[in-house]
């Protein structure tokens, strides 16, 4: 497997943007899942602390990741794919890339608007990007919320699709991000 | 007859001693003067003010040891522009606001350092706990005002200002920085 993307599958450097940000985005889930849950406290802020954390390195490596993708090339897809198959899977890479970027933007956006500001893992502290305001924030809150289950929601589909490339097509579409030979 | 006499003396004594020593009183003016602390929280700092404090004010950089700073902070006046801090900073394991609705901040031993530069060691109080904390300032007369500018550093578990949880100094630090903008009239 070559570092660079070839016109048959990803390379090594996509893949591992890939599955890096998939594993991130579950830890996501989990610690803001487990920061609503607990009481406001220290153990509560530290939580979110962490998902905020994560989110800044999601948007940086989102930022990495369409950088390395615009000079590389994008495997094709198996030719015998319907129509209407291509154009929903490009359609929902296309939100799935919007999304990875958006959602943490929004995070961060959401605690300057309550003057929280964001720091990466307590090494340095990011600027706040809006004034705070608790109305905006609860819109923001909230927006923030519906963007990430949307993206949970696209990646479900996006991985079944796949799947079903996999077992039911027999083809490469999974293979082409995994680290294994083509057929 | 005796008490009232000595009393008169006494009053009189006081009288002297105030003319002779009185630094100059200021008086503090509320809307330009700026209370301000800086908390860290999760690696983050935050700032926040004292809406409502007063200071009494007796300074002379020529007559340090007659001067003499009372200030009074309003713990419930505490804005950090976000309600929900604000309503735990006053919460019982932190200030407890309806225990102790008042800071209060003395000093009366000065020592003069590099050109306008001061330092004095006071004691405040929050909570049930008084404490020593040095202060540094700079003190610029100006049309007939002055400004009070200083800064100091503190650890609020000195005071008691975290209980149970809040004891935790990984995520809500220990260390406070407190910064003062007083503008002084006559």
């Amino acid at each position: 497997m070559t570092m660079k993307n070839t016109t048959e599958r990803y390379g090594a450097v996509a893949q591992l943007f890939h599955w890096i940000i998939v594993v991130l985005i579950i830890t996501q889930f989990v610690l803001a899942i487990k920061a609503g849950n607990l009481p406001l406290g220290p153990a509560k802020i530290a939580t979110l602390a962490q998902h905020k954390s994560v989110g800044m390195t999601i948007f940086a490596l989102a930022v990495l990741r369409l950088s390395w993708r615009l000079i590389n090339p994008v495997p094709a897809v198996p030719a015998t794919t319907p129509r209407w198959q291509q154009i929903g899977a490009h359609i929902s890479h296309v939100t799935l890339y919007g999304l990875i970027l958006i959602t943490p933007l929004l995070g961060w956006i959401m605690s300057s608007a309550r003057n929280f500001s964001v720091s990466w893992f307590g090494l340095f502290t990011l600027p706040d990007l809006v004034q705070p305001d608790r109305a905006r924030y609860d819109l923001f809150h909230e927006t923030h919320e519906i963007l990430a289950w949307t993206l949970l929601a696209i990646a479900v589909l996006h991985a079944a699709a796949a799947l079903k490339h996999h077992f039911f097509g027999r083809d490469n579409v999974l293979r082409r991000m995994l680290p294994v030979k083509l057929k | 007859m005796k008490t009232s006499k000595a009393f008169a003396a006494l009053a009189f004594g006081v009288l002297i001693a105030g003319i002779a020593i009185a630094a100059t009183q200021w008086a503090m003016q509320p809307k330009e003067s700026k209370l301000v602390f800086v908390g860290t929280q999760a690696g983050a700092p935050f700032e926040g003010a004292f809406e409502k404090f007063t200071a009494d004010i007796k300074f002379d950089p020529q007559d340090l040891a007659s001067s003499h700073f009372d200030v009074k902070i309003d713990l419930g006046s505490v804005n950090s522009r976000d309600g929900e801090r604000d309503d735990t900073i006053k919460s019982p394991d932190l200030f407890g606001v309806k225990r102790w609705p008042t800071g209060h901040y003395v000093a009366e031993k000065f020592t003069a350092g590099a050109a306008g530069k001061f330092s004095a060691t006071g004691k405040l109080t929050l909570r049930d706990v008084t404490r020593d904390v040095p202060i540094d300032f700079t003190f610029e007369n100006n049309d007939g005002g002055a400004w009070l500018k200083g800064s100091a550093n503190l650890k609020r578990l000195d005071f008691g200002v975290g209980q149970g949880d809040w004891k935790d100094t990984s995520t809500v630090a220990n260390e406070v920085k407190i910064r003062f903008e007083l503008k002084l009239a006559h």
